[in-house]
Protein backbone atom coordinates (compact mmCIF):
# COMPACT_ATOMS: atom_id res chain seq x y z
CA UNK A 1 0.00 0.00 0.00
CA UNK A 2 2.44 2.37 1.20
CA UNK A 3 4.76 1.59 -2.15
CA UNK A 4 1.76 2.13 -4.33
CA UNK A 5 1.09 5.50 -2.51
CA UNK A 6 5.30 6.45 -2.67
CA UNK A 7 4.93 5.47 -6.63
CA UNK A 8 1.79 7.79 -7.48
CA UNK A 9 3.55 10.64 -5.46
CA UNK A 10 6.87 10.00 -8.11
CA UNK A 11 4.34 9.96 -10.77
CA UNK A 12 2.84 13.04 -9.75
CA UNK A 13 5.65 15.06 -8.63
CA UNK A 14 6.72 15.69 -11.96
CA UNK A 15 7.70 19.20 -13.65
CA UNK A 16 5.57 18.24 -16.35
CA UNK A 17 2.25 17.65 -13.33
CA UNK A 18 3.82 20.75 -11.58
CA UNK A 19 3.88 23.31 -15.25
CA UNK A 20 0.68 21.91 -15.83
CA UNK A 21 -0.92 22.45 -12.61
CA UNK A 22 0.72 25.76 -12.40
CA UNK A 23 -0.81 26.49 -15.68
CA UNK A 24 -4.16 25.78 -14.55
CA UNK A 25 -4.48 27.44 -11.53
CA UNK A 26 -3.13 30.34 -13.62
CA UNK A 27 -5.84 30.62 -16.16
CA UNK A 28 -8.42 29.91 -13.04
CA UNK A 29 -6.99 32.86 -11.24
CA UNK A 30 -7.18 35.04 -13.96
CA UNK A 31 -10.80 34.12 -15.23
CA UNK A 32 -11.85 34.96 -11.16
CA UNK A 33 -10.15 38.12 -10.98
CA UNK A 34 -11.84 38.83 -14.36
CA UNK A 35 -15.23 38.05 -13.85
CA UNK A 36 -15.36 39.35 -10.38
CA UNK A 37 -12.93 42.88 -11.20
CA UNK A 38 -11.32 41.94 -8.22
CA UNK A 39 -8.01 43.82 -9.72
CA UNK A 40 -7.65 46.28 -11.98
CA UNK A 41 -11.26 45.70 -14.05
CA UNK A 42 -11.06 45.48 -17.97
CA UNK A 43 -7.48 44.32 -18.01
CA UNK A 44 -8.46 40.86 -17.33
CA UNK A 45 -10.62 40.07 -20.27
CA UNK A 46 -12.34 36.24 -20.29
CA UNK A 47 -9.43 34.14 -21.34
CA UNK A 48 -12.65 32.22 -23.56
CA UNK A 49 -12.62 35.73 -25.25
CA UNK A 50 -8.99 36.13 -25.63
CA UNK A 51 -9.07 32.43 -27.50
CA UNK A 52 -11.79 33.42 -29.71
CA UNK A 53 -9.86 36.30 -30.78
CA UNK A 54 -7.02 34.15 -31.08
CA UNK A 55 -9.02 31.71 -33.40
CA UNK A 56 -10.09 34.72 -35.51
CA UNK A 57 -6.57 35.41 -36.48
CA UNK A 58 -5.54 31.88 -37.23
CA UNK A 59 -8.63 30.77 -39.21
CA UNK A 60 -9.60 34.51 -41.22
CA UNK A 61 -7.08 36.80 -43.51
CA UNK A 62 -7.45 39.25 -41.00
CA UNK A 63 -3.94 39.61 -39.91
CA UNK A 64 -2.89 38.78 -43.64
CA UNK A 65 -1.29 42.24 -44.66
CA UNK A 66 0.22 42.96 -41.41
CA UNK A 67 1.73 39.48 -41.26
CA UNK A 68 3.18 40.08 -44.59
CA UNK A 69 4.62 43.03 -43.49
CA UNK A 70 6.13 41.85 -40.69
CA UNK A 71 7.34 39.37 -41.62
CA UNK A 72 9.21 41.42 -44.70
CA UNK A 73 10.49 43.28 -42.28
CA UNK A 74 12.01 40.58 -40.44
CA UNK A 75 12.73 38.39 -43.23
CA UNK A 76 14.69 41.41 -44.95
CA UNK A 77 16.61 42.66 -41.80
CA UNK A 78 18.04 39.03 -41.06
CA UNK A 79 19.34 38.89 -44.67
CA UNK A 80 20.84 42.00 -44.33
CA UNK A 81 22.34 41.68 -41.08
CA UNK A 82 23.66 37.90 -42.37
CA UNK A 83 25.29 39.39 -45.08
CA UNK A 84 26.73 42.18 -42.99
CA UNK A 85 27.68 40.07 -40.26
CA UNK A 86 28.88 37.15 -41.31
CA UNK A 87 31.42 38.30 -43.84
CA UNK A 88 32.95 41.26 -41.53
CA UNK A 89 32.91 38.70 -38.33
CA UNK A 90 34.74 36.55 -40.85
CA UNK A 91 37.01 39.52 -41.70
CA UNK A 92 37.43 40.52 -38.24
CA UNK A 93 38.13 37.28 -36.66
CA UNK A 94 40.80 36.61 -38.92
CA UNK A 95 43.17 39.35 -38.13
CA UNK A 96 43.80 39.26 -34.59
CA UNK A 97 45.35 42.91 -34.51
CA UNK A 98 42.19 44.15 -36.03
CA UNK A 99 39.87 42.56 -33.98
CA UNK A 100 41.42 43.97 -31.04
CA UNK A 101 40.90 46.82 -31.86
CA UNK A 102 37.30 46.74 -33.21
CA UNK A 103 35.93 44.09 -30.78
CA UNK A 104 35.32 46.23 -27.63
CA UNK A 105 33.58 48.74 -29.50
CA UNK A 106 30.96 46.61 -31.09
CA UNK A 107 30.75 44.99 -27.53
CA UNK A 108 29.76 48.66 -26.69
CA UNK A 109 27.67 49.38 -29.35
CA UNK A 110 25.71 46.33 -29.00
CA UNK A 111 24.69 47.35 -25.49
CA UNK A 112 23.12 50.54 -27.14
CA UNK A 113 19.57 50.03 -27.10
CA UNK A 114 18.80 49.99 -31.25
CA UNK A 115 15.19 51.25 -30.94
CA UNK A 116 16.47 54.62 -30.13
CA UNK A 117 18.28 54.31 -33.88
CA UNK A 118 15.05 54.65 -34.96
CA UNK A 119 14.24 58.10 -35.62
CA UNK A 120 17.54 58.25 -37.50
CA UNK A 121 16.25 55.62 -40.09
CA UNK A 122 13.08 57.59 -40.27
CA UNK A 123 14.81 60.54 -41.68
CA UNK A 124 16.39 58.62 -43.86
CA UNK A 125 14.20 55.83 -45.04
CA UNK A 126 10.59 57.15 -43.81
CA UNK A 127 7.63 55.45 -41.84
CA UNK A 128 7.28 52.68 -44.68
CA UNK A 129 8.02 49.25 -44.16
CA UNK A 130 11.99 49.92 -44.74
CA UNK A 131 13.02 51.83 -41.74
CA UNK A 132 12.22 49.08 -39.47
CA UNK A 133 13.55 46.18 -41.61
CA UNK A 134 16.94 48.90 -40.79
CA UNK A 135 15.89 48.60 -36.42
CA UNK A 136 15.52 44.60 -37.44
CA UNK A 137 18.72 44.67 -39.19
CA UNK A 138 21.15 46.80 -37.27
CA UNK A 139 19.61 44.56 -33.66
CA UNK A 140 20.12 41.38 -35.91
CA UNK A 141 23.57 42.43 -37.26
CA UNK A 142 25.51 42.13 -33.15
CA UNK A 143 24.63 38.75 -32.51
CA UNK A 144 25.61 37.44 -35.62
CA UNK A 145 28.69 39.26 -35.56
CA UNK A 146 29.86 38.68 -32.83
CA UNK A 147 29.02 34.90 -32.43
CA UNK A 148 30.57 34.49 -36.36
CA UNK A 149 33.91 36.38 -34.47
CA UNK A 150 33.49 33.67 -31.88
CA UNK A 151 33.48 30.97 -34.09
CA UNK A 152 36.61 32.22 -35.72
CA UNK A 153 38.49 32.21 -32.89
CA UNK A 154 37.15 28.86 -32.03
CA UNK A 155 39.20 27.63 -35.26
CA UNK A 156 41.61 25.16 -34.34
CA UNK A 157 44.98 26.84 -36.09
CA UNK A 158 46.14 23.47 -36.60
CA UNK A 159 43.60 22.63 -39.24
CA UNK A 160 44.53 25.57 -41.46
CA UNK A 161 48.21 24.82 -40.99
CA UNK A 162 47.25 21.20 -42.05
CA UNK A 163 45.45 22.51 -45.17
CA UNK A 164 48.64 24.80 -46.04
CA UNK A 165 50.89 22.09 -45.78
CA UNK A 166 48.77 19.99 -48.50
CA UNK A 167 48.59 23.11 -50.82
CA UNK A 168 45.01 24.41 -50.30
CA UNK A 169 44.34 27.94 -51.50
CA UNK A 170 43.20 30.71 -49.18
CA UNK A 171 39.90 30.28 -50.75
CA UNK A 172 39.84 26.16 -50.69
CA UNK A 173 40.93 26.75 -46.87
CA UNK A 174 37.87 29.37 -46.31
CA UNK A 175 35.39 27.07 -47.97
CA UNK A 176 36.52 23.63 -46.76
CA UNK A 177 38.13 24.81 -43.04
CA UNK A 178 37.01 27.70 -41.61
CA UNK A 179 32.67 27.46 -43.05
CA UNK A 180 32.04 24.04 -41.64
CA UNK A 181 34.22 25.25 -38.69
CA UNK A 182 32.29 28.44 -37.56
CA UNK A 183 28.86 26.97 -38.85
CA UNK A 184 27.81 25.96 -35.78
CA UNK A 185 28.35 29.31 -34.01
CA UNK A 186 26.60 31.29 -37.05
CA UNK A 187 23.67 29.52 -36.99
CA UNK A 188 23.14 29.81 -33.46
CA UNK A 189 23.92 33.70 -34.17
CA UNK A 190 21.26 33.93 -37.15
CA UNK A 191 18.88 32.27 -34.72
CA UNK A 192 19.22 34.78 -31.59
CA UNK A 193 19.61 37.36 -34.98
CA UNK A 194 16.37 36.35 -35.75
CA UNK A 195 14.99 37.05 -31.96
CA UNK A 196 16.63 40.65 -32.08
CA UNK A 197 15.47 41.34 -35.21
CA UNK A 198 11.48 40.33 -34.25
CA UNK A 199 12.25 42.60 -30.92
CA UNK A 200 13.68 45.38 -33.24
CA UNK A 201 11.28 45.58 -36.22
CA UNK A 202 7.95 44.83 -34.28
CA UNK A 203 8.76 47.66 -30.97
CA UNK A 204 9.57 50.06 -34.02
CA UNK A 205 6.53 49.28 -35.46
CA UNK A 206 4.81 50.07 -32.38
CA UNK A 207 6.13 53.98 -32.02
CA UNK A 208 5.47 54.95 -35.90
CA UNK A 209 3.88 52.14 -38.75
CA UNK A 210 1.10 51.98 -41.33
CA UNK A 211 0.63 47.97 -41.35
CA UNK A 212 2.11 44.85 -39.28
CA UNK A 213 1.60 43.34 -35.97
CA UNK A 214 3.29 45.71 -33.98
CA UNK A 215 1.29 48.96 -35.62
CA UNK A 216 -1.88 46.13 -34.42
CA UNK A 217 -0.97 46.35 -31.01
CA UNK A 218 -0.81 49.58 -30.27
CA UNK A 219 -4.36 50.13 -32.31
CA UNK A 220 -6.10 48.14 -29.96
CA UNK A 221 -4.22 49.55 -26.93
CA UNK A 222 -5.41 53.16 -28.76
CA UNK A 223 -9.31 51.55 -28.97
CA UNK A 224 -8.76 49.92 -25.40
CA UNK A 225 -9.40 46.45 -26.60
CA UNK A 226 -7.71 44.68 -24.30
CA UNK A 227 -8.20 40.97 -25.53
CA UNK A 228 -7.57 41.58 -28.90
CA UNK A 229 -4.52 43.00 -27.95
CA UNK A 230 -3.79 39.94 -25.49
CA UNK A 231 -5.03 37.09 -28.63
CA UNK A 232 -2.22 39.14 -30.82
CA UNK A 233 0.19 39.39 -28.12
CA UNK A 234 -0.03 35.55 -27.52
CA UNK A 235 -0.33 34.96 -31.57
CA UNK A 236 3.02 36.73 -31.55
CA UNK A 237 4.50 34.70 -28.73
CA UNK A 238 3.27 31.56 -30.77
CA UNK A 239 4.81 32.50 -34.16
CA UNK A 240 8.25 33.59 -32.19
CA UNK A 241 8.38 30.17 -30.33
CA UNK A 242 7.84 27.74 -33.37
CA UNK A 243 10.08 29.74 -35.36
CA UNK A 244 12.47 29.76 -32.75
CA UNK A 245 11.84 26.29 -32.33
CA UNK A 246 11.94 25.28 -36.21
CA UNK A 247 15.03 26.98 -36.75
CA UNK A 248 17.02 25.46 -33.69
CA UNK A 249 15.86 22.07 -35.21
CA UNK A 250 17.22 22.77 -38.85
CA UNK A 251 20.21 24.12 -37.62
CA UNK A 252 21.13 21.21 -35.49
CA UNK A 253 20.69 18.67 -38.36
CA UNK A 254 22.54 20.79 -40.69
CA UNK A 255 25.29 21.62 -37.82
CA UNK A 256 25.46 19.52 -34.45
CA UNK A 257 27.70 22.35 -33.26
CA UNK A 258 25.16 25.11 -33.63
CA UNK A 259 23.69 23.14 -30.01
CA UNK A 260 26.59 24.60 -27.99
CA UNK A 261 25.93 27.61 -26.06
CA UNK A 262 22.75 27.25 -24.96
CA UNK A 263 22.01 30.47 -23.12
CA UNK A 264 24.18 32.81 -25.64
CA UNK A 265 20.81 34.60 -26.18
CA UNK A 266 21.04 35.94 -22.76
CA UNK A 267 23.59 38.25 -23.79
CA UNK A 268 22.01 39.92 -26.71
CA UNK B 1 54.16 53.34 -26.11
CA UNK B 2 51.57 50.14 -24.10
CA UNK B 3 49.98 47.86 -25.72
CA UNK B 4 46.80 49.07 -24.48
CA UNK B 5 47.30 52.48 -25.13
CA UNK B 6 48.22 52.02 -28.42
CA UNK B 7 44.65 50.00 -29.09
CA UNK B 8 42.96 52.65 -27.92
CA UNK B 9 44.64 55.36 -30.07
CA UNK B 10 43.39 53.44 -32.75
CA UNK B 11 39.96 53.26 -31.68
CA UNK B 12 40.04 56.80 -31.28
CA UNK B 13 41.24 57.36 -34.23
CA UNK B 14 38.77 55.05 -36.02
CA UNK B 15 35.77 56.75 -33.69
CA UNK B 16 36.62 60.76 -34.71
CA UNK B 17 38.21 60.04 -38.05
CA UNK B 18 34.23 58.65 -39.25
CA UNK B 19 32.95 61.72 -37.23
CA UNK B 20 35.34 63.54 -39.19
CA UNK B 21 33.96 62.26 -42.28
CA UNK B 22 30.55 62.66 -41.46
CA UNK B 23 31.48 66.25 -40.44
CA UNK B 24 32.92 67.28 -43.80
CA UNK B 25 30.18 65.74 -45.84
CA UNK B 26 27.30 67.56 -43.90
CA UNK B 27 29.56 70.69 -44.35
CA UNK B 28 30.04 70.03 -47.89
CA UNK B 29 26.58 69.84 -48.68
CA UNK B 30 26.92 65.87 -49.95
CA UNK B 31 24.66 64.82 -47.31
CA UNK B 32 21.65 67.30 -46.21
CA UNK B 33 21.35 68.47 -43.01
CA UNK B 34 17.86 67.81 -43.60
CA UNK B 35 18.88 63.90 -42.32
CA UNK B 36 22.09 64.02 -40.76
CA UNK B 37 23.35 66.69 -38.64
CA UNK B 38 27.34 67.74 -38.31
CA UNK B 39 28.59 66.15 -35.25
CA UNK B 40 29.51 69.43 -33.91
CA UNK B 41 26.42 70.91 -34.36
CA UNK B 42 24.78 67.82 -32.33
CA UNK B 43 27.33 67.89 -29.86
CA UNK B 44 26.69 71.86 -29.25
CA UNK B 45 23.08 71.11 -28.91
CA UNK B 46 23.67 68.21 -26.43
CA UNK B 47 25.94 70.58 -24.52
CA UNK B 48 23.23 73.70 -24.52
CA UNK B 49 20.36 70.76 -23.58
CA UNK B 50 22.61 69.76 -20.40
CA UNK B 51 23.77 73.57 -19.15
CA UNK B 52 20.43 75.04 -19.93
CA UNK B 53 18.12 72.55 -21.03
CA UNK B 54 16.33 70.15 -19.21
CA UNK B 55 19.11 67.40 -20.41
CA UNK B 56 20.33 66.26 -17.14
CA UNK B 57 16.50 66.63 -14.92
CA UNK B 58 15.74 64.09 -17.82
CA UNK B 59 18.92 61.77 -17.34
CA UNK B 60 18.52 61.66 -13.63
CA UNK B 61 14.92 60.08 -14.49
CA UNK B 62 16.21 57.17 -16.20
CA UNK B 63 18.62 57.07 -13.83
CA UNK B 64 16.24 56.46 -11.46
CA UNK B 65 13.97 54.71 -12.84
CA UNK B 66 17.49 52.07 -13.75
CA UNK B 67 18.31 52.07 -9.91
CA UNK B 68 14.51 51.36 -9.28
CA UNK B 69 14.08 48.52 -11.97
CA UNK B 70 17.23 47.03 -10.62
CA UNK B 71 16.48 47.06 -6.86
CA UNK B 72 13.01 45.06 -7.78
CA UNK B 73 14.92 42.33 -10.39
CA UNK B 74 17.38 41.96 -7.38
CA UNK B 75 14.79 41.75 -4.26
CA UNK B 76 12.74 39.12 -6.08
CA UNK B 77 15.42 38.25 -8.33
CA UNK B 78 17.62 36.72 -5.61
CA UNK B 79 14.07 35.17 -3.60
CA UNK B 80 12.99 33.69 -6.70
CA UNK B 81 16.19 31.84 -7.54
CA UNK B 82 16.90 30.71 -3.99
CA UNK B 83 13.66 28.89 -3.70
CA UNK B 84 13.70 27.53 -7.34
CA UNK B 85 17.03 26.14 -5.61
CA UNK B 86 15.43 24.78 -2.23
CA UNK B 87 12.65 23.38 -4.10
CA UNK B 88 13.90 21.20 -6.62
CA UNK B 89 10.86 20.65 -8.33
CA UNK B 90 9.61 23.95 -8.66
CA UNK B 91 12.97 24.39 -10.11
CA UNK B 92 12.76 22.01 -12.69
CA UNK B 93 9.47 23.33 -13.64
CA UNK B 94 9.62 26.69 -14.12
CA UNK B 95 13.29 27.20 -15.32
CA UNK B 96 12.58 25.85 -18.98
CA UNK B 97 9.73 28.65 -19.03
CA UNK B 98 11.70 31.32 -17.19
CA UNK B 99 14.43 31.13 -20.86
CA UNK B 100 11.36 30.74 -22.76
CA UNK B 101 10.38 33.67 -21.41
CA UNK B 102 13.29 35.71 -21.69
CA UNK B 103 14.07 34.99 -25.40
CA UNK B 104 10.79 36.11 -26.27
CA UNK B 105 9.82 39.54 -27.52
CA UNK B 106 7.64 39.85 -24.04
CA UNK B 107 8.75 43.72 -24.82
CA UNK B 108 5.99 44.15 -26.69
CA UNK B 109 3.60 44.08 -23.84
CA UNK B 110 4.43 47.61 -23.00
CA UNK B 111 0.65 48.60 -23.25
CA UNK B 112 -0.22 46.24 -20.71
CA UNK B 113 1.80 47.97 -18.42
CA UNK B 114 0.50 51.10 -19.60
CA UNK B 115 -2.87 50.76 -19.00
CA UNK B 116 -1.86 49.01 -15.63
CA UNK B 117 -0.10 52.00 -14.32
CA UNK B 118 -0.86 54.52 -16.62
CA UNK B 119 1.80 56.62 -18.97
CA UNK B 120 3.97 56.85 -16.37
CA UNK B 121 7.93 56.10 -14.83
CA UNK B 122 6.09 53.37 -13.59
CA UNK B 123 5.20 51.47 -16.30
CA UNK B 124 8.79 51.41 -17.46
CA UNK B 125 9.74 50.57 -13.75
CA UNK B 126 8.01 47.52 -14.02
CA UNK B 127 8.38 46.12 -17.17
CA UNK B 128 12.39 46.94 -17.14
CA UNK B 129 12.34 45.09 -13.76
CA UNK B 130 10.53 41.40 -15.28
CA UNK B 131 13.76 42.22 -17.87
CA UNK B 132 16.03 42.10 -14.89
CA UNK B 133 14.60 39.87 -12.73
CA UNK B 134 14.79 36.64 -15.13
CA UNK B 135 18.47 36.69 -15.38
CA UNK B 136 18.79 37.07 -11.63
CA UNK B 137 16.73 34.13 -11.31
CA UNK B 138 18.50 31.67 -13.23
CA UNK B 139 21.91 32.91 -12.19
CA UNK B 140 21.05 32.49 -8.51
CA UNK B 141 19.94 29.19 -9.23
CA UNK B 142 22.62 28.07 -11.27
CA UNK B 143 24.64 29.79 -8.31
CA UNK B 144 23.28 28.11 -5.57
CA UNK B 145 23.23 24.64 -7.76
CA UNK B 146 27.01 24.59 -8.54
CA UNK B 147 28.39 25.49 -5.68
CA UNK B 148 31.56 22.71 -4.56
CA UNK B 149 29.79 19.76 -2.62
CA UNK B 150 33.09 19.34 -0.87
CA UNK B 151 32.90 23.01 0.65
CA UNK B 152 29.06 21.70 2.30
CA UNK B 153 30.22 18.78 3.20
CA UNK B 154 33.32 20.33 5.31
CA UNK B 155 30.76 22.68 6.70
CA UNK B 156 28.46 19.47 7.98
CA UNK B 157 31.81 17.74 9.29
CA UNK B 158 32.35 20.65 11.02
CA UNK B 159 28.76 20.32 12.51
CA UNK B 160 27.82 23.79 11.23
CA UNK B 161 23.97 24.78 11.62
CA UNK B 162 21.96 25.95 8.42
CA UNK B 163 22.07 29.42 9.54
CA UNK B 164 26.07 28.91 9.63
CA UNK B 165 26.16 27.14 6.46
CA UNK B 166 24.55 29.42 4.27
CA UNK B 167 26.30 32.42 5.91
CA UNK B 168 29.58 31.12 5.99
CA UNK B 169 30.07 29.02 2.93
CA UNK B 170 26.83 29.49 0.46
CA UNK B 171 26.73 33.12 0.42
CA UNK B 172 30.65 33.55 -0.26
CA UNK B 173 30.38 30.84 -3.03
CA UNK B 174 27.39 32.05 -5.00
CA UNK B 175 28.19 35.95 -5.04
CA UNK B 176 30.58 36.25 -7.89
CA UNK B 177 28.34 34.44 -9.98
CA UNK B 178 25.48 36.04 -8.71
CA UNK B 179 26.98 39.31 -9.28
CA UNK B 180 26.90 37.87 -13.45
CA UNK B 181 23.48 37.85 -13.50
CA UNK B 182 23.40 41.03 -11.78
CA UNK B 183 25.51 42.72 -14.41
CA UNK B 184 23.29 41.17 -17.20
CA UNK B 185 20.07 42.39 -15.70
CA UNK B 186 21.97 45.67 -15.28
CA UNK B 187 22.34 45.38 -19.22
CA UNK B 188 19.15 44.16 -19.92
CA UNK B 189 17.36 47.12 -17.66
CA UNK B 190 19.22 49.90 -19.02
CA UNK B 191 18.02 48.78 -23.00
CA UNK B 192 14.38 48.46 -21.68
CA UNK B 193 14.14 51.47 -19.58
CA UNK B 194 16.20 53.89 -22.52
CA UNK B 195 13.68 51.86 -25.15
CA UNK B 196 10.45 51.77 -23.67
CA UNK B 197 10.90 55.65 -22.68
CA UNK B 198 11.55 56.50 -26.48
CA UNK B 199 8.53 53.93 -27.80
CA UNK B 200 6.28 55.25 -24.70
CA UNK B 201 7.46 58.68 -25.10
CA UNK B 202 7.40 58.59 -20.87
CA UNK B 203 10.41 59.40 -18.07
CA UNK B 204 13.32 60.50 -19.13
CA UNK B 205 16.32 60.64 -22.21
CA UNK B 206 14.15 57.65 -24.36
CA UNK B 207 11.26 60.80 -23.85
CA UNK B 208 13.10 63.55 -24.94
CA UNK B 209 14.73 61.84 -27.95
CA UNK B 210 11.12 61.04 -29.05
CA UNK B 211 10.27 64.29 -28.76
CA UNK B 212 12.69 65.71 -30.93
CA UNK B 213 12.55 63.27 -33.32
CA UNK B 214 8.40 63.94 -33.21
CA UNK B 215 9.46 67.88 -34.26
CA UNK B 216 11.94 66.77 -36.52
CA UNK B 217 14.34 68.52 -35.02
CA UNK B 218 17.34 67.01 -36.11
CA UNK B 219 19.97 68.27 -34.25
CA UNK B 220 18.20 67.37 -30.91
CA UNK B 221 17.59 64.06 -32.13
CA UNK B 222 21.23 63.18 -32.84
CA UNK B 223 22.28 65.30 -29.61
CA UNK B 224 19.79 62.77 -28.36
CA UNK B 225 21.03 59.97 -29.72
CA UNK B 226 24.27 60.78 -28.59
CA UNK B 227 23.82 61.60 -25.30
CA UNK B 228 21.46 57.53 -24.94
CA UNK B 229 24.86 56.48 -26.73
CA UNK B 230 27.18 57.88 -24.00
CA UNK B 231 25.00 57.17 -21.40
CA UNK B 232 24.69 53.30 -22.42
CA UNK B 233 28.45 52.93 -22.84
CA UNK B 234 29.29 54.40 -19.55
CA UNK B 235 27.00 52.36 -18.11
CA UNK B 236 28.73 49.21 -19.76
CA UNK B 237 32.02 50.87 -18.51
CA UNK B 238 31.48 51.56 -14.63
CA UNK B 239 29.62 47.37 -14.87
CA UNK B 240 32.97 46.32 -16.71
CA UNK B 241 34.65 48.44 -13.96
CA UNK B 242 33.09 47.16 -11.11
CA UNK B 243 33.31 43.61 -11.82
CA UNK B 244 36.86 43.32 -12.54
CA UNK B 245 37.40 45.41 -9.49
CA UNK B 246 35.15 42.69 -7.43
CA UNK B 247 36.65 39.54 -9.06
CA UNK B 248 40.55 40.96 -8.01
Amino acid sequence: MAARQNSLQARIRTPWVMQASSLLLFIVGWEIIGRTGLLFPDLFPSIFEIFQSLWTYISTPLMLPHIQASLYEIGGALALASILGIPLGILWGSRRNWLEIVEPLILYAAVVPKIVIFPVFILFLGIGVHSKLAVGAIAAFFPIALLTIAGMRDVKKVYVDVARTIGATPLQIAIRVYLPAIAGQVFAGIRIGLGAAVTGALLAETKIAKAGLGFMIVEYYAQFRIADMYSLLLFILILAAVTNWVMKSLFARLSPASRVNPDASMYF
Amino acid sequence: MSEHARLTAWRLFWIFGTLAIIEASVRAGWISTFFLAAPSRAAVTLWEQLVHGNALQLTAITLLEIFMSLLIATVFGVLAGFLLWRFKLAGRSYETWLAALFSSPIILAYPVFLVTFGRSSAAVIALSSIFGLIPIIINTKNSFQNVNPILLQVGASMNLTRKQMFRHILLPAVAPPIFSGFRLALTYILKSVLGLEYVAQVGGVGMWLSDAAFKFEVEEVYAGLFGTIALSILFLYLINRSESLIRN
